[in-house]
């Protein structure tokens, strides 16, 4: 697995001077990248196909549909183009993964700790059907949202229901092999969407994820449950690849992933700390250590190659957002990727997340064996505990990047959204006296509401007030 | 029976070689639009709201899996300078070319004299994709540069000099390349994809030894700098191309949209590496029954969904403004008919 050479890239096609750019100046900067350039990265390699190749611009996908493209502002370098192209057809890569012989499996709910156990396996592919609920906010369509309600789930739910509709659909993933359904201390709206989605499945797995009790360290007994159910994970997986998994293929599994949230983490301190990388970048990123957007090799050449860039930037003392903007924890991903970028246009920069995704963040311990250490990192997560023990890590996070606020987005219907966001936002007011904006995300569109916008602003100006 | 999937779902698969839960069905509406949608032809091709407007009518009104977005061939001519005239309730005519000779095309020439109608194309794509861009592919239809420069050189001298003048070609060829090129820069960024059309090009119209040597290495030039993009590209040559199809197939087109020639030896030609489109005869579309169509499309697409790389149930070229609607609904359900994949929401087995 290379490591981009950044020297080369330089010679190729030189970064601009680090920028947010918006979709007519990626289309600009595009015409100047040479062809050869356009050629080099494959996924999947060390396959060559042309149907491979993912070096791309935002045009491209915005002609098959992403019509939200045209409103973002992305980072203007050729490792955030590269990221783009690459997270961008997933679809086809899942596709062409089945065609090239591949097991596709879809692992749902747990959000970080299957697919290393998944990608432990020779010839298979994991993914998240999970992170589908992008999808109507990227193409600004109800579509999927509509075929989740002709399955049966309704308007007033999570907008993770459209895993569902794309599970209906048969055309955003290959039909998977085996679906691995996490369940249990986990988000309830999104285990009514797994119960549904069992019906277009060929073969489901069910997960017990266990409630954690405490809010810190490991408790044995809770680990020892998650092993022996990782441990009918491995056997299910056994049957269907006909390979029987040895503890070194999982350790060399645990350690390509903890490569990932290694160079991951680093990113984070690069642009939470220096502001080297825009937020909208940030989540894609830390998002990837979900699943590694289907192909984990490669996507570690993507992540080393932005950490490369992020780092030649904090060296030179480059930055994409301004230094003097105002810092803020984001908590819960927003559907709608607009609102971070216009976080950034109007004056505030994102200096730490809570994406429900702690479990996925954490480096897991190599020194164990495979499925404890797995276990152990899981015990991490964001959703298995108390909100008290969520409130903790948005905390930490304000506390160390001296944030001036807290923003919540919320999920019209998440259930655990509307219970749990007013819980952080007391903590947050009483332990460190910052303010709190909270809000449910609008339903996909061309823009963002009025409202939310309104708010967005207001809240920006009581910052600026305070200082 | 419903559709499982969206227009744009279904070519998002065919464009990967994926199954679709029916074969993607798509006559040639083009300028028919505006009888369909009440509007004025000359209004269609001079207002690129009025094109959207009727395009997205007759996609609604007849079922079809993409919006086409096309009038005629002198679009990138006449932003090169040569002159049409507007007939209120026909296409665009062509007055004047801008050369008359190709001795008088200079060696370096600028590109856009005048945008022309491009902006009515740009403005009918964008006015497109905002209304429908999530569900339906929004295809534009783009001059290739041989058929661009005939149209930029009196017709005749152009085609003598395909003999005589070669070098005199090749001028007008690299000005109508750049600007085709320049023309599909501006649609990618509108949300449109190029289909490039070629029909002067045809096998009605020039040999194959010309067809290779002039107008074939400029569609290439177009499908590569197209494929940056990473783009699936249609290539229609309308006509008889029963001796083209082979070359046709050496211009990098992911997609082949063809007419007079045979299916089935189409298929056997380049059925292996190609997705074909076609081919019902757009004349017969016009005056046969509704039962006759039916039955002849059903046909048509028994046999082309046999193409191993995939097929779209076309027309052969593009509907008659004339043709009567109950025709066209009679095609477009036929071909739903015939080329529904029942094994398809029952998924797809390795």
């Amino acid at each position: 697995m290379a490591i981009p050479a950044s020297g080369l890239m330089t010679r190729e096609w030189p970064d601009p001077v680090p920028a947010r750019i918006g979709f007519e100046e990626w289309a600009e900067l595009f015409e100047t990248i040479p062809d050869e350039l356009i050629q080099r990265f494959h996924y999947f390699p060390p396959n060559q196909e042309q149907w491979s190749l993912y070096l791309f611009p935002p045009q491209t996908f915005a002609i098959y549909g992403c019509r939200h493209l045209r409103r973002l502002k992305f980072d203007n370098s050729l490792a955030a183009l590269r990221m783009w192209g690459f997270v961008q057809n997933e679809t086809e890569r899942l596709f062409r993964a089945r065609q090239t012989g591949r097991h596709v499996v879809a692992c749902m709910g747990d959000l970080g700790a299957l697919p290393v156990i998944v990608n432990s396996f020779p010839g298979c592919v994991a993914f998240y059907p999970d992170c589908i609920w992008w999808t109507p906010f990227v193409m600004e369509s109800q579509v999927l949202f509509d075929a989740a309600a002709e399955q049966g789930i309704p308007e007033a739910t999570c907008f993770s229901r459209a895993a569902l509709g794309a599970f209906a659909k048969h055309s955003y993933f290959p039909d998977p092999d085996l679906v691995i359904a996490a369940t249990g201390a986990s988000c309830d709206d999104y285990s009514g969407v797994e119960q549904l989605a069992a019906r277009h499945a060929r073969e489901m797995l069910w997960v017990e994820s266990p409630l954690r009790r405490s809010c810190g360290g490991v408790e044995p007994p809770t680990v020892e449950f998650l092993v022996s159910e990782y441990r009918r994970v491995v056997e299910r997986l056994e049957r269907l690849t006909g390979h029987r998994l040895s503890e070194e293929e999982l350790r060399r599994g645990v350690a390509r992933a903890n490569r990932v949230r290694q160079a991951v983490a680093q990113l984070r301190q690069l642009a939470y700390g220096a502001g080297v990388l825009p937020a909208l970048e940030m989540m894609v990123i830390e998002f990837g250590n979900l699943h590694f957007y289907s192909d984990i090799g490669e996507w570690t050449a993507v992540v080393e190659h932005l950490l490369v860039t992020a780092r030649a930037r904090a060296d030179a003392g480059q930055r994409v957002v301004a230094e003097d903007a105002l810092r803020i924890v984001w908590v819960t991903p927003p559907a709608d990727p607009l609102l971070l970028c216009y976080l950034e246009d109007r004056g505030g920069r994102v200096v730490g997340t809570e994406f429900v995704i702690n479990q996925a963040l954490a480096p897991i311990d190599e020194t164990k064996p495979g499925l404890e250490a797995i276990a152990c990192s899981f015990m991490a997560a964001s959703l298995i505990g108390t909100s008290r023990q969520r409130a903790e890590l948005v905390l930490r996070q304000a506390s160390e990047r001296n944030a001036e606020g807290v923003l919540i987005s919320g999920i019209l219907g998440g259930s655990h959204c509307a219970m749990e966001a007013r819980l952080i936002a007391d903590r947050v007011k009483a332990e460190l006296d910052l303010p709190v904006l909270e809000f449910d995300v609008a339903k996909p569109g061309a823009e963002i509401d009025r409202q939310t916008r309104t708010r967005i602003d207001a809240f920006l100006e009581l910052l600026r007030s305070r200082r | 029976m419903k559709d499982i999937l969206t227009p744009r779902e279904r070519f998002g698969l065919l464009v990967i070689d994926e199954e679709q839960d029916r074969v993607p069905v798509f006559p040639l509406v083009t300028g028919h639009a505006a009888r369909a949608a009440g509007a004025a032809l000359r209004d269609y091709y001079t207002d690129g709201r009025v094109m959207a407007r009727s395009q997205l009518a007759a996609q609604e009104r007849y079922g079809t899996d993409f919006i086409s977005l096309f009038s005629e061939v002198g679009l990138v001519a006449e932003a090169l300078g040569s002159r049409y005239s507007y007939p209120e309730d026909d296409l665009p005519i062509l007055e004047q070319p801008r050369w008359s000779s190709l001795s008088e095309v200079p060696a370096e020439s600028a590109l856009f004299d005048s945008a022309g109608r491009l902006n009515v194309y740009l403005d009918a794509a964008s006015y497109a994709y905002e209304a429908r861009g999530d569900t339906v592919p929004i295809l534009a239809y783009v001059p290739a540069p041989f058929t661009t420069a005939q149209q930029l050189v009196d017709p005749e001298a152009f085609l003598l000099g395909l003999v005589e003048d070669a070098a005199g070609v090749w001028r007008v060829l690299e000005l109508s390349t750049r600007a085709v090129v320049g023309f599909c820069r501006q649609l990618i960024r509108a949300g449109a994809l190029p289909i490039l059309v070629d029909p002067l090009a045809s096998g009605s119209v020039i040999s194959v030894e010309h067809y290779r040597e002039f107008a074939l290495p400029a569609e290439a030039e177009v499908i590569r700098y197209l494929h940056r993009y990473d783009l699936d590209v249609v290539l229609h040559i309308c006509g008889d191309t029963t001796g083209l199809v082979g070359a046709m197939a050496e211009s990098g087109a992911d997609l082949l949209s063809i007419d007079r020639i045979g299916l089935d030896a189409a298929i056997a030609q380049v059925g292996d590496r190609l997705r074909i489109i076609g081919n019902m005869d757009t004349t017969a579309l016009w005056l046969s029954t509704p039962v006759e169509i039916a039955a002849e499309t059903a046909r048509m697409v028994e046999t082309g969904r046999r193409n191993p790389k995939g097929y779209v149930a076309a027309t052969g070229c593009e509907v008659p403004l004339a043709t009567p609607e109950e025709n066209i609904r009679a095609f477009v359900k036929a071909a739903k008919e015939a080329g529904r994949n029942d094994n398809f929401a029952a998924g797809r087995k390795r």
